[in-house]
Formats: structure tokens, sequence, C-alpha cells
């Protein structure tokens, strides 16, 4: 089959829109998964999206497809591009702009309606001919999705087109449509405005999310609709997929590494856990959870001791215990602040003029490795419950001052 | 669903080209400049050759439409609901005071819904009246292209008097902060809105305009090697993924990263990369390797100590 621009599934896309934006070292061959023509064209796709965001790279390995964005300069997420190139028929562009012009003006039946787009038509030399099975399915379609609305006047039915979007602040959308979650239907919103304005830029922005806004916005309705649902979930090594079925309770962001995870109550196991979206291929919406509202409580009293996702302790204990010290000059007074503002769970105790102690009780101390170690220069004192963890951030250590001939043990 | 035709490019294109047909009639000259201002690549390619063969009854070889409306697309209930979400947000009112909502519509999520859990304590005060007040009028300075005086308090608590030409507003979703960035200010380009305490238009004519300058050397590249245990790869290059890089693999578990950053995030760059441990050792810049043995063998002659 002939190369072709639009996309049917979005799947097909996301893996590779991935693959290039957050890895990029991969050669063609390296894509084992997929066939090369499937390689080439979804290559082709990103390359046409992207333009000048798509580089590449040729080593003994074979040339390598990257994409390469520092997001603090850009107003508009690149990637909603793929959200944009929907295939579709012939038919669907002209029976689009057709209905919707004609349901313009005043609410008409169904008979009206084929009556007004075989007049259309006519001004062609050829006119096109929709049967009559086909414009009803293309109406029902659009008043499901709010394009039309469809309304009952004595024993027939009506239709016109919804109403256009008023007063919407462009502001509002430009920024939303960034920093929101599914924030690419408010790209969609602002396709539809004359915004010129770039007045936003944002700093941190981790933009891969917008590949999982399919995900999300059925995860959302799920919560809305306070129902079950089925997942088709990847393993980590993207080489089989496990179907599950979850009652969602939260969404829980990370705004330091750009991940999205469903927190849910898992009936088989019966435990609240956390599941990565990018990892979620297809979501099926289930039955009605009576039970939601109390498992988001659980999830609710669990918070105060959740450092991150993980709900699970590397040891037999329920909770890991873990402190530490540090230390700083008197005028280093944004070293005190920092633990405050930064820490998400615990507390904090001012040991003396120049010295502070973070203490909590985790589900899972390992989490909060990485912070702590942003500290390094200034921890006196640490200690965790889980003695190999403890022993672990020791031997990290000694390997880093190895790594940097500071005299360190290699392991 | 939200991956549907309409949203797309090509119905976008379509809209534009249909606009001006009710206008008058269009050549082919004009279509293929309406196609290339909306569409890039590919897309104008496959889009002229679609309009060409006329394969939508949209356009006449004449160049004119049976359309007689302009073609809008109405606001979809997708589009509601999440309109009606953000609406929520606390950000919202910063825009305005009465945002667009459709009672008969459910937001597509609620701010319970959502858990940022990683976000830093002292965000912005959103609700702060004097606030959305600056916020308000930064907004327009920007879009007018107007100046501004400010008051604020810098980082030591001392007051300081500044015009200022808006340019844009950046917003870090880790810090929860709006950063005002302005041209042509040579006591630096970045002032935090929490900090300022009056806002005005100011008397003076603009007197500069455009671009905030590139501070000479602005950008700087770190390269690094990552070594792929504890899954390492996959969460630094998620971690960096905001920044520009490049990665390259040098065997099954070593890889080259280089980033570019911008020189002043350089102390955060140093404390992020320290995060990772033993898995990510810095090999350029210089400055930066030293920086980082300066912590360590500070850390190091603190010792080791397991509880007090």
């Amino acid at each position: 089959m002939a190369y072709q621009e639009l996309v049917k599934n979005f799947n097909r896309i996301r893996d590779y829109m991935r693959e290039f934006y957050i890895y990029g070292y991969k050669s063609r061959k390296a894509f084992t998964n997929k066939s090369s023509r499937s390689y080439d064209n979804e290559r082709r796709r990103v390359e046409g999206w992207m333009g000048d965001y798509m580089q590449s790279r040729r080593s003994a390995s074979g040339k390598q497809i990257f994409l390469t964005i520092d997001s603090r300069t850009i107003s508009h997420n690149p990637l909603y591009q793929a959200w944009k190139v929907k295939s579709f028929t012939d038919g669907d562009m002209t029976l689009h702009f057709l209905l919707l012009d004609i349901l313009a003006e005043k609410a008409l039946s169904f008979p009206e309606i084929l009556q007004r787009l075989d007049q259309a038509l006519s001004v062609f030399p050829s006119p096109k001919t929709f049967d009559a099975s086909t414009v009803r399915k293309k109406l029902k379609v659009y008043a499901e999705e709010g394009l039309v609305t469809a309304k009952k006047q004595g024993n027939t039915i009506v239709y016109s087109a919804a109403k256009p979007p008023e007063g919407l602040n462009e502001d509002a959308l430009n920024f939303f449509s960034e920093a929101a979650p599914c924030g690419v239907i408010g790209s969609y919103l602002l396709d539809q405005t004359k915004s010129a304005h770039e007045i936003f830029a944002l700093k941190h922005h981790y933009i891969a999310s917008a590949m999982d806004s399919q995900v999300l916005y059925e995860l959302f309705l799920a919560l809305r609709q306070k129902c079950s649902v089925t997942l088709e979930l990847e393993n980590r090594k993207k080489d089989g997929v496990r179907v599950l079925t979850v009652t969602p309770l939260k969404i829980r962001i990370s705004v330091q590494n750009g991940r999205q995870y469903l927190t849910a109550y898992e009936q088989q196991t019966k435990r609240i856990s956390s599941f990565r979206l990018d990892h979620v291929r297809t979501v099926k919406l289930g039955k009605q959870e009576l039970q939601m509202e109390e498992w988001k409580a659980a999830l609710e009293r669990m918070e105060a001791h959740l450092w991150g996702v993980s709900s699970q302790s590397h040891t037999k204990e329920r909770m890991d215990y873990v402190e530490f010290t540090i230390c700083y000059q008197p005028q280093e007074h944004y070293i005190p602040k920092r633990l405050l503002r930064e820490k998400r769970c615990g507390t904090v105790v001012q040991l003396n003029e120049t010295t502070c102690k973070f203490m909590a009780e985790v589900y899972d101390a390992s989490e909060l490795i990485p912070w702590i170690r942003t500290f390094l220069c200034r921890i006196t004192q640490f200690h965790c419950s889980n003695q190999a963890l403890e022993d672990k951030f020791y031997n990290d250590l000694e390997e880093m001052y190895a790594m940097y001939q500071l005299g360190g043990e290699k392991p | 669903m939200i991956f549907f035709h309409w949203y797309g490019v090509y119905f976008q294109a379509m809209a534009k080209i249909l606009s001006a047909a009710l206008d008058h009639p269009l050549d082919k000259k004009e279509i293929r400049r309406l196609v290339q201002d909306t569409v890039v690549g590919e897309t104008a390619f496959f889009l002229l050759s679609a309009l060409e063969e006329g394969r939508w009854q949209l356009l006449t070889k004449e160049g004119t439409t049976p359309i007689k409306n302009k073609p809008v697309l109405p606001l979809t209930t997708l589009e509601k609901q999440w309109l009606n979400a953000i609406a929520l947000d606390k950000r919202m009112h910063l825009f305005c005071e009465a945002p667009y909502e459709d009672p008969q519509v459910e937001p597509l999520f609620l701010p319970e819904d959502i858990c940022v859990f990683d976000r830093y304590q002292d965000g912005d005060p959103y609700e702060d009246e004097t606030y959305r007040a600056h916020f308000r009028l930064i907004l327009s300075a920007i879009k007018e292209g107007k100046q501004l005086e400010i008051t604020m308090k810098n980082r030591t608590g001392s007051l300081m008097r500044r015009r200022v030409q808006p340019h844009h507003l950046e917003y870090s979703p880790k810090d929860d902060k709006f950063r005002l960035i302005t041209t042509g200010n040579r006591f630096g380009n970045t002032i935090n809105l929490s900090r300022i305490l009056t806002c005005q238009w100011s008397k003076t004519p603009l007197v500069t305009a455009g671009e905030p300058e590139e501070k000479q050397d602005a950008k700087r590249k770190l390269v690094c090697l990552l070594h792929d245990k504890r899954r390492a790869l996959e969460r630094v290059l998620l971690h960096f993924s905001h920044l520009e890089k490049e990665v390259e693999q040098l065997d099954d578990v070593s890889y080259r990263l280089t980033l570019w950053y911008d020189r002043e995030d350089e102390t955060e760059l140093v404390i992020r990369i320290l995060s990772f441990g033993p898995l990510v050792q810095v090999e350029e810049p210089e400055d930066m390797v030293e920086e980082i043995k300066r912590r360590l063998s500070l850390q190091k002659r603190l010792g080791r100590s397991r509880s007090v």
C-alpha cells in the first residue's frame, strides 16, 4: 500500500514518538519489534510533523533519528501535531463541511437534510451521492460528540449545528493547553481561534505526556463515572502485555520527571497500586464500583506516607523509617527552606542554628534516596530502618568518590 | 475518544480555504498560498493533490464553493468537558472572573482526581487579589508591547524599582511559580511575580523592544556517562527529556548523554545529577566536574554516621 501521512490508530505512532523523543539512540535495525517498512513509514510521518526538531546522527550501528526540543523555548507542545492527523475518507471531509453548513442556519429534518445535500452537490459536474444510512450514521456520531444537536419536534427529529465557541479566554487557553492534563484538547480549541500571541513558556515542561492523552482521558471518564477499568499493560521490556481489572482512584503526576500514574484498587490482590500511563495500551470502562469512595478514603490515609507512588516496602515491615541530618552555614538560610518546600511528607526539626533533621515514615524509603542525595556535602547523619537500603546509600557514595578519583571504594 | 479527524490539520486548512472562497473565487495560486500558510511539509503536498483531484466536493474548478456560511467548528462535548475542568483550576481566576462553563456537561476531571506529588510547596499565591491584578496587567503589557513600572523585593529583601519591557511569562510546574521575562534590562531579565509589590503602566514611551538578550555563553553543554543499572537509562532520559539532548550507546550498559542547559540553572543541574548517585558521571564541563568533586569531598569529610 502506498504511504499515507494520516493515521488510523494512535497507538501506532505513540511508541515511535516516545522512542525518538525520550531515547533517540536506536538505529533502524534496533527497532526489532517492528518491520522495516513500518519503521520507515512512522519515521517519515514524525519527520513531516516535527520538522527541525527531528535530527539524525551516524554511528557504527547506523543512522539514529531523534527528536530534540528545549521545551523552555516553545509556546506550544509540538507533539500535539500527532493528534491532528487522524485518517478520514473523502466522504468524511465533504459531509463535515456540508452538514455543518446546512445545519448552521436552521433546524432541519432528515429528509430536508438529504435534499439540501443534493442541492449543494449539484454544482459539481459529477455530484457525489451519499446514501441515507451514511448520512444518518454521520449525524448520529456528530450528535454524540456534540457537534450537532438532535431534538424531537412532534414525531420528527430535527438536527441543528451546535453553537460555535463564544466567550473563551484565549490567554487561558494558551496557558492551560500546556499546563493542564489532556492539554491537547485546549490545543484543538486554540486552532479554532486567531490567537497569535506567544505569551507563555514553561520551564521543566515534560511534553511527552501528551502521547498518553487518550489513556488519561478514558481514566478521567472512569473516575467521573465511578466505574472499574480493564487495562492492557505493557511489561517493562515491552515484549508482553497483561490484562488487569482495577478501580481508578486518582491520577498521580510527577512534575520532576513527567511520569503520570493511575493509582487504583486492584481487585485481584486487594491492594492499592500505581500504574504508569505510558505503559497502558488500552483502557476499557467496566461496571460501576460502589466501593470506590471507600478505597479513595483508604488512599487518602496512605498519602501521608507516600513519597512517590510505591506503596510497598522492600522489607517485611509495613513502613520504612528514614531520617537524615544536614548542616549549613548561618547565611545559607535557603537550605532549611529547601527541606520545607521540597518535602512531600514527614517532618523537619531545627536542631540548632545550623543543623536540621528530616524524619519520615514512608511505605518505600528507596523513593527518597534521590532527593536525599541532592543534599550531598551537608549530610552529617543518615539512617533507614531498611538496613540494606542504608548500606546501599553509603556504598553508592563510596562508588561516587571512586568515580571522581576521591579515594572511594569501587564495588 | 479524543482522536477525531475534525480536529485535524487537513480540516483546519480546508476551513480556511472555504472561508476565503466565500469571499471571492480562488485561483490555484491563492489555494496554494492558503494551504502553505496553514500546514507544512508533506501535509501541504497531500492536501493540494487531493484538492487538485477534486476528491472532496467542496470547491469547484472555478474556485467557488456551495457552502453558504463561514465554516466554524462548534464546541464539542469533549471540549466542554475540558473547559469545565480547567474552570475549576485555582489558576483560572488569574485570567478572568467568570470563565466559560457549560452546566449541562460534567467536567472531564475535578481537582481532587489529580495529585501532583512532587510539586514544591511554596507556589505563587493565586488567590491573592493583588497578585491577580499584577498578573493581568502584565498580560496586557505583553500583548500591547507596553512598558511597566515595577517595585519589588529582591532576594535579600531590599526594595527595588524598575521600568521593564515585558516579553513573556514563564511558568514552572515544578516550582508552581510564574516569572516575568523582560527585555532590555541591565539588571537581569527575570522577575518572580510573587516578589512584585506594585505594578503600573509606565509613563515613559517605549524605548526598546524585541527578544530577550541571549547572554554570552547562556547555553552550556553537559556531557555525562550513564551506567544503565537499576533502570537508570529510562529514569535519566525521562528526567532530562525537557532539555535538548543527544544519546549515544557505547556498549550494552553504557551511554553517553549530551545536554544543553541554561547557565543560570547550573546549581539546579548539579543537584539533579547528584540525585542519580553513581549511575551518572559528568565528563564536561570541567567546572561542573570540579563542583561535583567539591561537594563529594565535603561529604566525604563529614563521614558516615548512622544515627544520633
